[in-house]
């Protein structure tokens, strides 16, 4: 009979609750303050799905089996019971076998008096925890599990939306002020920054390089990146990363104002670029797509669907290629990842010191990220006679197009005459390359 | 422990990394616009020459 113990009540406890809470924030700051609605709406949610218990579209299964060979003395568990990681499962008479991570009991495979063998299956667990395969290997069951293992830990879906994002991504500007490649690579200090700034919290090599990628300010890189480098905390970072984007127009202006003289943010810059030719648009993807993975090949997956995307959109004889990337593909695609994302939040996994660690550190990597760039643009003032705006280094953020419509409301405040978006979108489309190369370096040294 | 040497190498090499492959774009960049600009240059007065 289907009672109050079958339902997620009993199993519902303050983590969840809290989790709950963060949830709703995510989707009141999305819907009611319109801040980055297309992320946020469907994290929150997958954040509040996975928080339910019971739900199951978060569960993974796993096989415990045994280290070594004994008879079973006593099985401590039940069939429905809450776990945390290391609690006993079952007693043998030659020792224990604990849990590796937390869960709850789904099937218990042994019984008093039996006798087992080192690698036998003493139970299957369910979790909704993001494991080392090749230690722990588990079965996606749920919705979510299965599009986030087929999804994300395939590194299937943040790729194809580097396509879309290549088809939305216009490098005019860029092209016509090749300069802005610069201030596109001096924001990546961020990145390496935030690095180091983990490293000495105590995070392990894999795991910093993951936190130090929120810096380049992009999503599906910082996906990728994690996803191999440290699948545990891919919910973290990932949260961190889109949130930050979306408040961008916060955490940037008063670095900005820090940095720089009201007389260098009213540095007028002409309005008008260079017209640049329909061949270069259409060899730069190509060109850059061969440079970069010669160079650092494992930065293929994301450079090479991120060109391909951007040529289909240049070429102007694929359109219904470049339309269904700039619409639909990427729509469907944002809904599987930012659910499964949201989902790869349970409250046993999130509210952790170690992730409040990385949220801090990820406000450190945009936050050092934007002053690296306006640094770096007022370096080059020094030796350029044509003075740039320095703010437009803080574009280098590749939040696209967010950071340079920052960089654009703030230029107009300092000086009406400026229109300063399409010489802020040059480095902001150069840190989105930037951010790829960094994220394959990473994965080269590391991964 | 904190290996030091392999953090300068990931840090270091990383960004110098990142810095010199877009420092050879905007140079590649640079050239290609310079001979696409050129060739179209030259195309349109071989034009007005033969309208001529």
């Amino acid at each position: 009979m289907f009672g109050l113990l079958e339902s997620g009540f009993q199993q519902f406890g303050w983590g969840n609750a809290l989790m709950l809470l963060i949830a709703g924030g995510l989707i009141y700051l999305g819907i009611a303050k319109k801040m980055e609605p297309l992320l946020l709406i469907p994290i929150g949610f997958g954040i509040l799905l996975v928080n339910l218990p019971l739900g199951g579209v978060m569960d993974y299964r796993l096989e415990v089996r045994s280290l070594e060979a004994g008879n079973v003395v006593e099985v401590q568990m039940q069939e429905g019971e809450r776990f945390q990681e290391g609690n006993i499962l079952c007693q043998l008479d030659s020792g224990a076998v604990v849990t590796p991570i937390y869960g709850r009991v789904e099937d218990i495979k042994v019984s008093p008096g039996q006798r087992i063998e080192a690698g036998d299956v003493v139970a299957s667990v369910l979790t909704t925890a993001q494991t080392d395969q090749s230690e722990l290997p588990t079965e996606p069951l749920g919705l979510l599990s299965r599009i986030f293992a087929f999804g994300i830990m395939w590194q299937v879906i943040p790729p194809l939306i580097f396509l879309c994002l290549g088809a939305l991504t216009d490098f005019g500007p860029m092209l016509a002020n090749p300069k802005t490649l610069f201030l596109g690579a001096g924001a990546q200090f961020g990145v390496y920054f935030a690095f180091f700034a983990a490293l000495l919290s105590g995070f392990t090599i894999p795991e910093a390089c993951s936190i130090g990628i929120i810096g380049g300010a992009e999503g599906p890189t910082t996906v990728y990146v994690t996803s191999i480098l440290a699948p545990h905390i891919i919910g973290a970072t990932a949260v961190a990363c889109y949130s930050y984007m979306a408040l961008v127009p916060i955490i940037q202006p008063p670095i900005i104002r820090l940095l720089t003289s009201k007389k260098e943010r009213a540095i007028y810059m002409k309005p008008q670029l260079r017209e640049v030719a329909q061949l270069e648009k259409i060899l730069f993807p190509i060109i850059s797509a061969i440079v970069i993975i010669l160079i650092v090949p494992m930065a293929a997956p994301l450079i090479g669907c991120f060109m391909v995307g951007n040529l289909f959109r240049e070429s102007g004889v694929v359109e219904r290629l470049s339309n269904t990337a700039q619409t639909t593909l990427i729509d469907i695609l944002t809904i599987f990842l930012t659910l499964s994302i949201g989902a790869s939040m349970p409250a046993e996994n999130f509210l952790l010191p170690k992730t409040l660690l990385v949220l801090i550190l990820g406000v450190v990597a945009f936050a050092t990220a934007t002053a690296a760039g306006v640094i770096l643009a007022k370096i080059m003032n020094l030796f350029s006679k044509e003075k740039i705006n320095p703010m437009i280094g803080a574009a280098g953020v590749s939040a696209v197009p967010m950071a340079a419509r920052v960089v654009q409301v703030m230029g107009q405040k300092e000086n009406p005459r400026n229109f300063l978006l399409m010489h802020a979108m040059g480095p902001n489309v150069a840190g989105a390359i930037g951010a790829a190369i960094a994220g394959g370096v990473f994965l080269g040294m590391v991964g | 422990m904190i290996d030091w040497g392999l953090t300068a190498k990931i840090a270091g090499g990383g960004f110098g990394m990142v810095f010199l492959i877009l420092a050879i774009l905007a140079l590649i960049v640079w050239i290609v616009g310079l001979g696409v600009r050129r060739i179209s240059k030259n195309s349109s007065r071989s034009k007005e020459k033969s309208q001529e």
